[in-house]
């Protein structure tokens, strides 16, 4: 990209995190060093997509004017969509049939005509892959990674993850006492689906009784025995986290919900047609709850911190380092660097070419320093 | 105007079917549907082309296999440590096909394939004796069987030409011109009224109803002697009160060719398949209609139709 390039369009792709305006903020004050326009698209891509839905318009320009009254803890300017992905947008056609379209060409003309040279992005792991096929179409595009649960690879820290894990620990810390109050042992599920770096972190911070992540496979007799070692000492309750994908190590049988926690959002409450990612989330809080409980013999309750972790406060770190990633994006593309993705490669801010950042997702290995930290305070690991 | 025969997307031909017409029929499932049922538990029959499932409790493991990893043109099949087995990248996923034949445990497997008319008819007719005997024959269901007007109308048509029975199961969600092409070829339609309220049709279905109870009304005029048969996908809390069933009935019963109205207990026995195609089951709350329910709806219906008890088969599974 030469120095000319003025107009750069900027969206949420991939779900919500606290403080995305630290991101929309560093890219808006480091564009306008560079004298160029900055231009949001609401929604994902769907201000483009559907601009009859955005009476006020389906972009947005941005500029200091606009970020210096603007919180970075607010709700995000953009919005904001579960994945943005225009080669299968639902539509119902002329013929009065609901299909499924690849408008991707379309919305790379729309790019054109509204003369945005690059997109910064700001998407999850699942987005990536749409943004790579994008940019194999041409579009010029810098991502920037977004993940409570840390998960997206090759950066050692995704933007929001650092709040939700202060979000996490301050309800778990409340959890604790609770559960102290009431002499039973809390059971709480945390978002994790894949990696669980947000239920041990979270878990070792308010030094948990027992912590199931998804990479290690728990067997619950092994719980059960410290938590009965610590009843019969006195200290008459518990706390498990428990990552949203933790399962049970093979042979061992997971109990059936006796009253399944979903919190499943009903598409009766959504009314929104095609969308269909689901938030599932109460299942393993329910079920290991179920199965201590026979085990220990003490009152177990579940919990489901869930989506909830996502509505913090955003923290110093993300702050710095939403706004160090929105400046880094801007750096890539006025060093013709697009297709790649902004990574935290302490100490530096280095770029990933997208290929090489999809289908890879950032678990937790076994010889973590997380997982050796966890094991010296007597933490158990379900293994 | 071409001479060949057409070729057909089939998804699924099922044999011994007691609750898709009468008597006891082979029912052949074409894929391709217009319509988005949240409810739907057939979701590999929608797409138009073969589909590409995966069942991973079926995967070995890429330390004893990787196959399918080393074949995806697209590199949309990859794994995360620990888990050995792989996983699929729906978006970069093309539907190629090129992994199914590699996968030695058959994980990978393609939901849809083309068949010529014969080949359909010929697996049909292996059952003409059931038919005989119980009055029975082919159903063709889908997906909408419509969306494939001309395949469709070539297997009635042949299924009549071997002395077999035929009806359809549709929606109606199509151009008129589809259904007047395919109608000469069925004995019984079997037909859905999802919902009546327009703009809960379309929130959930997609569209709302007003082709669909178009077509429904001139195919009742304009086939005087075909037999119709009325459902409705009975879901809780979505369609399972008095007033749908009563607007059906007074939309059906002027018509005497509509022989009998039939409630569908809503039923999961096709959620794993979401999670096989990479999706997400939305209604996962929902339960299947209580008997009670279900008792009080089907007796406005015999009451409508003049009849003490409807001889109802068991709820369909």
């Amino acid at each position: 990209m030469n120095p000319a390039t003025h107009r750069i369009g900027l969206n949420n792709g991939g779900g919500y995190a606290p403080g995305l305006n630290a991101v929309l903020t560093g890219v808006v004050l480091a564009a306008s060093e560079l004298g160029w326009e900055v231009v949001g698209i609401r929604d994902g891509f769907e201000g483009l997509l559907f601009p009859e839905r955005y009476p006020p318009g389906g972009l947005l320009p941005l500029s200091p004017h606009v970020t210096e009254h603007l919180a970075i803890a607010a709700g995000p300017l953009l919005g904001t969509v579960a994945r943005t992905d225009p080669f299968h947008v639902r539509i119902v056609n002329a013929q009065n049939q609901v299909e499924e379209v690849d408008r991707s060409d379309e919305l790379l003309e729309t790019l054109r005509k509204e003369q945005i040279d690059a997109v910064i992005s700001v998407v999850g792991p699942r987005a990536l892959s749409v943004l790579w096929k994008l940019s194999r179409k041409g579009l010029k595009t810098v991502c920037v990674p977004t993940s409570v649960e840390n998960e997206v690879a090759a950066t050692m820290l995704s933007f929001g993850f650092n709040s939700a894990l202060s979000s996490a620990v301050e309800t778990l810390e409340r959890a604790r006492q609770a559960a102290e109050a009431a002499r039973k042992v809390g059971v709480v599920e945390v978002l994790g689906e894949h990696a669980g770096w947000l239920a041990l972190q979270a878990g070792m911070a308010v030094c948990a009784d027992a912590v199931l992540i998804p990479e290690i496979p728990y067997d619950l007799s092994k719980i059960a025995e410290k938590l009965r070692k610590k009843l019969q000492a006195g200290r008459h309750y518990g706390l498990v986290v428990a990552a949203e994908g933790a399962a049970p190590a093979a042979g061992q049988v997971a109990a059936s919900p006796a009253n399944p926690l979903r919190a499943s959002l009903s598409p009766g409450a959504t009314g929104h047609e095609g969308g269909h990612v689901v938030e599932r989330s109460g299942h393993v809080a329910e079920t290991v709850a179920l199965q201590l409980q026979r085990l220990i013999d003490q009152e177990t309750y579940p919990l489901v911190l869930g989506p909830l972790v996502k509505a913090g406060t955003p923290t110093a770190v993300d702050r710095q380092l939403g706004l160090g990633y929105g400046a880094a994006a801007v750096r890539a593309i006025k060093d013709n660097q697009t297709g790649v993705m902004v990574a935290f490669q302490p100490p530096e801010l280095k770029f990933v070419p997208l290929a090489e950042a999809i289908n890879k997702v950032r678990t937790v290995p076994t010889n973590s320093v997380f997982v050796q930290v966890a094991r010296a305070l007597g933490i158990s690991l379900g293994d | 105007m071409s001479t060949q025969p057409p070729i057909g997307m089939v998804l699924n031909i099922q044999h011994f079917c007691t609750h898709d017409g009468p008597g006891i029929r082979t029912t052949v499932f074409l894929k391709f549907c217009s319509l988005r049922c949240k409810w739907c538990s057939n979701p590999e029959s929608i797409h138009p082309k073969p589909e590409l499932a995966y069942n991973p409790s079926k995967c070995i493991g890429v330390k004893e296999c990787g196959l399918c990893v080393k074949e995806c043109p697209e590199s949309a099949i990859f794994t995360v440590d620990p888990d050995l087995k792989v996983k699929i990248n729906w978006d970069l996923c093309t539907n190629c096909g090129k992994c199914v034949p590699v996968c030695p445990p058959q994980a990978l497997s393609l939901f849809g394939q083309e068949m010529t008319v014969d080949q359909v008819l010929d697996e049909v007719e292996q059952d003409s004796t059931f038919y005989r005997e119980s009055g029975g024959g082919i159903t063709v269901s889908g997906g909408e069987c419509l969306l494939q007007p001309d395949f469709s109308a070539a297997v009635l048509a042949g299924a009549h030409e071997r002395g077999i029975n035929t009806a359809i199961e549709t929606a109606g969600n199509v151009p008129w011109e589809y259904m007047a092409k395919v109608l000469p070829h069925v004995d019984t339609m079997l037909h859905d009224h999802k919902l009546t309220d327009p703009a809960r049709h379309k929130k959930w279905t997609g569209v709302d109803n007003a082709r669909i109870l178009a077509n429904f009304k001139k195919a009742y005029e304009t086939f005087p002697d075909k037999a119709f048969i009325a459902r409705t996908p009975l879901i809780p809390g979505v369609n399972d009160d008095e007033e749908h069933i009563r607007a059906v009935l007074a939309f059906i019963r002027p018509h005497k060719n509509v022989v009998d109205y039939e409630l569908l207990p809503y039923f999961r026995f096709g959620e794993s398949k979401y999670g096989f195609l990479g999706r997400v089951y939305e209604l996962a709350d929902f339960q299947p209609p209580t008997p009670e329910s279900l008792a009080r709806l089907r007796a406005i219906i015999d009451e409508a139709f003049g009849r003490t008890s409807q001889g109802q088969s068991l709820p369909r599974p």
